[in-house]
């Protein structure tokens, strides 16, 4: 809008099909009525208008409704779950598929969005996010962490026995952690594709160190559709001084701070 | 992403909730938007707008979408049920909302019937020719209220902004 607009004058046919794109969006016959017309002059006072009606929109929206609060965990989960697809490479060659980022509390970001360019900033940091699954060359991926830390001495391995819960019926799940460095990988063979938007699965430690009816978020993750396997980074939200038991369950997407413990997919117990 | 909802979410929904039929559509409605303004976020350009328009705009461009493709279905309220906005004083409008408040400003100055024909288009969704049923007027005395309003509120706009600049420079 800093530009003074288009030299050329749209005729009115024109304007009236401009109008009625930024208002009600065109027929199939009237976008087509539309581009045979001058594009150049078309698509400027298109922007205007267009910029134009969002700023109404604005100005009638008054004090904005706020978007409830389960609205928005699912858009976080959905929106999680499209960047990461979006964010995995093509063509990887094992069965280790991406998963859900680990959701963390709200931290600041150093006020992005406090100017008008946070919004590309913002955008960007989200694909800029550490992909989950690296390709050759790249970063590890998880399951290469998985291998790595099996190799390190002091390494625990930990078998999760999996429940009655239908999630998991016949599947089988695995931990590796390492107390020295607090990196851990879960791995999950059969466990049953979840619908990010519904619900999510949610990693848990507990310390011998905490009250057990509190264990440690280890973040939540899911299994895509067709997935035979996946292996799962573990972050720890607070420090784990020993652990004894490692636990999944299924939660609301975005995952708990408390969990109910309705739901439990597998636990294992350390030592 | 949290900042992102922070800072969006309230607008992207008021818009959502006004321009669907339901909450359930409200928020697909919303779910789309957010995943349009991360696709379109390198296109944004600072120069020609707040930030804040553009993210009106992209969530516009998709409630029209999703209009037009449930277009045979009944309309969303009855026209009864259309209550008047509450448009935004533009005194009292934050830096982020500054086009809104020359949008506010510049809807001050419009005749009565382009203010209403402009709301009931971009505020409920109601497409030219239900405004004219609505308003038992012409739908092409509709179209004509509907191009002047948009127009002149389009120059004030860049009147506006060309002063602001004008007066940045000097």
């Amino acid at each position: 809008m800093a530009e003074t607009g288009p030299q050329k004058e749209p005729d009115e046919a024109m304007l009236d099909l401009l109008i009625k794109q930024v208002t009600e969006g065109l027929s199939p016959e009237e976008q087509r009525e539309l581009d045979v017309l001058d594009n150049e002059v078309a698509s400027a006072y298109a922007r205007d208008l267009e910029h134009a009606a969002a700023a109404i929109s604005i100005a009638g929206t008054g004090q904005p409704e706020p978007m409830p609060a389960g609205v928005r965990s699912r858009i976080e989960a959905q929106l999680r779950a499209a960047v990461a697809t979006a964010a995995a490479p093509s063509g990887r060659s094992s069965t280790v598929r991406a998963i859900g980022r680990v959701p963390r509390p709200a931290r600041t970001t150093g006020g992005w969005w406090a100017a008008a360019a946070c919004l590309v900033l913002a955008v960007l940091g989200w694909l800029r996010a550490p992909p989950l699954v690296h390709g050759p060359g790249a970063a590890p991926t998880p399951a290469q962490q998985r291998d790595a830390l099996l190799a390190r001495p002091g390494t625990l391995q930990i078998q999760l026995e999996t429940t009655a819960e239908p999630a998991a019926a016949g599947s089988k799940a695995d931990v590796v952690w390492d107390p020295r460095t607090q990196q851990g990988v879960a791995r999950f063979v059969g466990l049953k594709p979840n619908d990010p938007s519904q619900h999510q699965y949610q990693l848990w430690i507990f310390d011998g160190d905490r009250d057990q009816r509190y264990p440690i978020d280890g973040g939540v993750f899911d299994v895509p559709p067709n997935a035979d396997q996946v292996v799962v980074p573990i972050h720890a939200e607070l420090r784990v001084h020993a652990a004894k038991a490692f636990a999944v369950t299924i939660e609301k997407p975005g995952g708990v701070v408390v969990s109910g413990r309705e739901h439990v997919v597998a636990i294992g117990k350390a030592g | 992403m949290r900042e992102c909802m922070d800072r969006y979410g309230a607008l992207v929904w008021s818009l959502a909730r006004r321009l669907s039929r339901t909450a359930s559509d409200a928020e697909d409605a919303a779910q789309e938007i957010f995943l349009d303004i991360w696709r379109s976020a390198a296109r944004y350009d600072a120069s020609r707008g707040s930030d804040t328009v553009f993210v009106a705009t992209i969530a516009r461009r998709r409630l029209i979408d999703r209009l037009r493709k449930k277009s045979g279905e009944p309309p969303m309220e009855p026209p009864e049920a259309l209550e008047s906005i509450a448009w935004s004083d533009p005194a009292s409008e934050p830096a982020t909302a500054i086009d809104a408040a020359h949008a506010a400003r510049a809807l001050e100055e419009l005749r009565p019937e382009q203010r209403q024909v402009l709301e009931l288009g971009l505020m409920h969704g109601l497409s030219q020719s239900e405004i004219a049923s609505r308003l038992r007027m012409p739908l092409g005395t509709v179209k004509s209220l509907m191009r002047r309003g948009l127009l002149r509120v389009r120059e004030h706009m860049n009147i506006e902004i060309e002063g602001v600049a004008g007066r940045a420079d000097g």
